[in-house]
């Protein structure tokens, strides 16, 4: 009886240690490998909210998805945009880079034109040009 | 007779308001404008085509284990060739991706052969009595270059009656000078349609 006890004591340990280690797998001050400084970040919603800004004319273009990692000693970014419209949407965007003391690491990038069938998600990659640039901002520009 | 010059008037007065608009309108007017915006005036080649190659082929470029692993390697440039049927000033092209690379960190580079001249000329006229010879550059203490960067653009273009569609292909290269090993390879693609009416 004692020994069933054990056993199951432990499985509970070993079980709840896998579920802490699920949620602690990212470093201090990062959210889905994205640098995010102080920011409350819980959900993919969260750092979006964070990390997309619109620039002019809004769009209905919305990023749903954002991975980062490092490649070399740069910053990579793994944008998802979703068009969840019925009609082929323009949109133009723009990474701007950031450095650790919160100025721009770089000048400002080109807009890049998209275009977006109807109902259709797009992955759009950034990396950093220097490894000065520690965080990021994507800017949309609607050219509707 | 007053009727008739006030007809006259009544005529008369749009009239000239009229011309005095048209003038106004026709007025030039110029503006600083943004120079990382789209530019679609034409669907020939663009300063928004020519800064997105040159962003796309730098980053790219970065990422490659040449320029990663390397300890500041020593590019060259060589020729772009244009194999459209426009004019491109693809040295434009290679010089803003050398400028991005070069400010970036990760690379140097080496007098490529369109500047050798310049250089000769002035390591030759350093020789000259007039400078003093512990400071000049000496014959023979060039360093030559690791990789070289060479490329193609090429384009389709299609016309019906009222559509017109061009495609870009840009693609750069990264050869090993020492063993002839293609290093590094990308191509950036770029279509623009222009429709009437």
């Amino acid at each position: 009886m004692n020994r069933t006890w054990t056993i199951i004591a432990l499985l509970a340990v070993v079980f709840a240690y896998g579920c802490a280690t699920k949620k602690g797998f990212e470093k201090p001050g990062f959210a889905f490998g994205c640098p995010i400084g102080d920011a409350k970040v819980s959900s993919m919603d969260d750092l979006v909210k964070v990390k997309v800004l619109s620039e002019g004319k809004r769009t209905t273009i919305v990023a749903t998805e954002m991975r980062c990692t490092m490649t070399g000693d740069l910053l990579k970014i793994d944008v998802n945009l979703n068009n969840d419209s019925s009609k082929v949407k323009r949109v133009a965007y723009k990474f701007r880079w950031i450095d650790r003391e919160g100025m721009r690491a770089w000048e400002e990038e080109v807009w890049k034109p998209l275009l977006m069938y109807e109902n259709s998600n797009i992955a759009v990659s950034g990396v950093a040009p220097t490894n000065k640039a520690v965080d990021f901002r994507l800017i949309l520009l609607s050219q509707e | 007779m007053i009727d008739l010059n006030r007809t006259r008037r009544l005529v008369l007065l749009p009239l000239l308001a009229a011309v005095a608009l048209a003038a106004g309108c026709a007025q030039e007017q110029t503006r600083y404008g943004d120079e990382r915006s789209i530019e679609t005036v034409t669907n020939q080649f663009s300063s928004t085509d020519l800064q997105m190659i040159a962003e796309s082929m730098t980053r790219s470029m970065l990422q490659s284990p040449a320029i990663v692993s390397g300890n500041l390697p020593i590019v060259t440039v060589q020729e772009v060739k244009n194999k459209t049927s426009e004019y491109i000033d693809t040295r434009a092209v290679t010089d803003s991706i050398r400028s991005e690379l070069q400010k970036s960190g990760k690379v140097r580079f080496a007098v490529d052969a369109a500047a050798m001249q310049q250089q000769v000329e002035e390591v030759e006229r350093q020789q000259g009595e007039y400078y003093d010879k512990d400071e000049t550059a000496e014959k023979g203490r060039m360093v030559g270059a690791q990789y070289r960067m060479e490329g193609n653009i090429i384009s389709i273009v299609k016309q019906a009656k009222d559509i017109r569609d061009v495609y870009y292909k840009f693609n750069l290269q990264l050869w090993n000078v020492r063993n002839g090993l293609l290093e590094w390879s990308d191509e950036k693609e770029i279509r623009k349609t222009t429709t009437k009416g």
